[in-house]
Order: structure tokens, then sequence, then C-alpha cells
């Protein structure tokens, strides 16, 4: 009994806390009104352009990049790739069925009881088909990745949570988007979300909301394309925090968590960053 | 050079070398508690980035006879162990308050 009235009592304390016990489309409903309401010249289906979503200075130029797009060399070489047969003679599409399928990452493995992202469905039909998985940052994965991406523009954003399990996966990924960490002291929410539209050095904070849709991404700093889980390993060795390991559950649950927060945008990889 | 030199440059070698030793020990001691301390923060998730660098950094110190500086190192990650995990702990309170409402 006594176990009981402690267990009642720390559930109570519990639900007191602020955010903790919210359901994900009361917190995505809120994130979204968050942005909105601190950009209220930005159209919503606007957000998926990141900085230049909320910076017209910028925009002009990018619009110019996007002219004769930067990742547009990672399409043709993704295609290729596509295209070529495994060992095998298997590829692919035996695994995806068609290339325009980015709009079901990520996603809940219910048997798995793990999050499944794009880029390790990618590496796990390689292995399935006796290739090498390929390195998860950067290189041939992010071609085949933008090839499908730009197959995949238009679809929506729409992950599911489809039980507790799932839940228990996203509340992760929601702890560490606002958690501090680093020797700088920050949070993900402190520059996308209460920084959005500062500078930091050079660069304009871009608002957390559509953050996911278009990668993998073309970026001018890093003079190639890069994966979503390289930009986060980026952003925590910013703030001085120790990264972890693309496609490690942490960076796979805080993807499941950031893209749910994007639901209802529309996917528009890949794209081209400063 | 003459006898009496040379004895004199291997006493001071043979000196100095023994005063490695003893601290050679001191160092390794506190070089394992501050790396066990990273570890601990790394289990958390709480782990900063350069604190393994600066271990490695303090062996290499150590190598080379720069002991002041391997120990001065050692401290540095420590500390950063350290702060990392009241990081950790105080963070458990205070992150849901910066989910949007
Ligand atoms: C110290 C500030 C800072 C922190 C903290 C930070 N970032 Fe970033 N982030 C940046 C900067 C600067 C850029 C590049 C400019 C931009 O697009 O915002 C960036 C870019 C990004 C982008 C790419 C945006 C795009 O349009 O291509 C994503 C995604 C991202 N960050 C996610 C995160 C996540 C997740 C975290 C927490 C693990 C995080 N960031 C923490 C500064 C930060």
């Amino acid at each position: 009994m006594k176990k009981l009235l402690l267990t009642v009592t720390a559930v109570a304390i519990g639900m007191t806390g602020v955010g903790l016990y919210a359901s994900p489309e009361t917190d995505q409903a809120a994130f979204v009104n968050y942005f909105t309401k601190k950009f209220p010249d930005t159209p919503k289906e606007d957000f998926v352009n990141g900085v230049y979503s909320i910076d017209a200075a910028s925009r002009e130029q990018w619009i110019e990049i996007e002219e004769f797009p930067p990742y547009e060399l990672a399409i043709d070489a993704g295609e290729e790739e596509w295209n070529t047969a495994f060992a095998n003679g298997k590829g692919y599409v035996d695994c995806f069925g068609e290339p325009g399928v980015r709009g079901n990452y990520p996603y809940w493995d219910e048997s798995r009881k793990e999050v499944i992202t794009l880029e390790l469905a990618i590496n796990e039909c390689r292995e399935a088909n006796g290739e090498k998985p390929l390195k998860y940052k950067r290189g041939k994965i992010a071609d085949i990745s933008a090839y499908m991406a730009y197959a995949s523009r238009g679809e929506p954003i729409n992950v599911e949570i489809p039980n507790d399990e799932a839940l228990a996966a996203y509340e992760r990924g929601k702890e560490f988007y606002y958690r501090k960490r680093g020797q700088l002291n920050f949070s993900c929410f402190d520059c996308h979300g209460g920084g959005a539209g500062n500078l930091v050095r050079a660069d304009k904070l871009s608002p957390a909301y559509g953050h996911t849709s278009h990668f993998p991404v073309y970026r001018s700093k890093w003079g190639g394309m890069g994966t979503l889980h390289r930009r986060f390993g980026g952003c925590n060795g910013q703030v001085r925090a120790k990264s972890f390991k693309a496609q490690g559950p942490e960076y796979r649950e805080l993807e499941y968590f950031l893209t749910y927060m994007s639901n209802g945008l529309d996917y528009n990889g890949p794209g081209a960053r400063k | 050079m003459n006898l009496s030199l040379i004895k004199v440059c291997a006493t001071a070698i043979v000196l100095s070398f023994a005063s490695f030793n003893a601290a050679a020990g001191d160092f390794s001691a506190a070089w394992d508690a501050a790396d066990a301390k990273r570890k601990e923060a790394g289990k958390m998730g709480a782990e900063w980035r350069d604190t393994g660098k600066m271990l490695k950094q303090a062996k290499k110190a150590a190598e080379e006879g720069d002991e002041a500086k391997a120990m001065k190192l050692v401290a540095k990650a420590l500390e950063q162990s350290e702060d990392a995990i009241a990081q950790y702990q105080r963070e458990g309170n205070l992150w849901a308050a910066r989910v949007p409402q």
C-alpha cells in the first residue's frame, strides 16, 4: 500500500511537470503556433526552406543558386546507383519498390521496436543483398538519399506514433531536443526556437519548424552533400557537446520527434544551404 | 667531459627518473579517475566534446615528461565531466519548461 501511495504521488508529481505528458498532437500544435507567431510574415508551407523562409536578403541569393542547384550531381549519381544492380543481381528497387518513398520515413517498426530512417533502410537493403553498408554522413548514401528525396518531392510529412513504445521513443527525442548540453550549455531549441532569426557568427539561425524536410542537403560550407545526422552531429559539436553516432538510437529518435513536429508540411529535398 | 661531470649528470638522470616514476603513479591514477568520470558522463549522453581529447593530450604530455601540463589537463578533463554530469542532472528538471505550450 505504501508503495502504491508512493507511486501515485510520483505520478501526480510527474503530471505537474510542464510539457512532460502533453500528447504529441498538442505538442505539435503548440510548436507550429510558436513559429507562426514568431514569424508572422512567413507562410506556413514556406518553413521547409529553412533560414530562407525568414531572411529576405539571403533568400534571393538562394533562389539564384536553386536555378543551377549544386545537389543535381548527387541526384544523378544517386539515380545511377539506384539503377546499378548489386552483385547478386538485385537492387534497391527490390527493397523499396520505387524511389519516391521518402514520405514513409522515419517510422516506428513494431516488431523491431525502433525508429527506422531512410538511410538506415538503405544500408539494410544493401546488407540484406550482400553489399557493404555505406558510411552514414556523406558520400554515396547522401546521393541515393538525394535521388529518393527528389523522387518524393511534394509528399506530405506524416510521421505516426502508433503505440506507447513509439511514444516513448518520441518522448526521448523530444527530451533530447530541449535539454541543454555541451560546454556552451545550449539546447537545440535555444538556437532554433528562441534564437531563430538571431545571428550566430555569420549565420542566421533557422526555425526548427520544417527542419527535416529537405535533407540530404548540399552545403557550401561542407563543399558537398550531407545527411541529416551529419547536421545533428555538427550542431552538437558547435556547442561543444560530444556528438552521437549517425544512425544510432539517439539521433534516430531525435529525427522521429523533429520530423513529427513538421507533420503536414511537404518533403522538398534535396536542399541547398550555405 | 670529465669524469665528475658525467657522474653528476648520471645522478641527475637517475634522480629525475625516480621522481618521474613516483609522479607517474599519481598521474596514472588521476588519469584513470578522470577517464572513469568521462565515461560516467558518456553513459548519460552528457559528455562534452573536448574531454576525451584533453585526456589524450594529457597522456601525450606525460609521455613527453611534461608532468605539470599532464596533470593540469587531467584536472581540467575531470572538471568538465563533473560539470557535464551536473548539467545533466540540472536539466532533468529544466528541459520540459522549454517546450512551447
Ligand atoms: C549554437 C546554436 C545551435 C544549436 C544549439 C543547434 N544548432 Fe542547429 N544550426 C545552427 C546553425 C548556425 C545552423 C546553420 C544555419 C541554420 O540553418 O540555422 C544550424 C542548422 C541546423 C539544421 C539545418 C537547417 C537547414 O535548413 O538546413 C538542422 C536540421 C539543425 N541545425 C538541427 C539542430 C538540432 C537537432 C540541434 C540540437 C541537437 C541543433 N541544431 C542545435 C546552430 C545551432
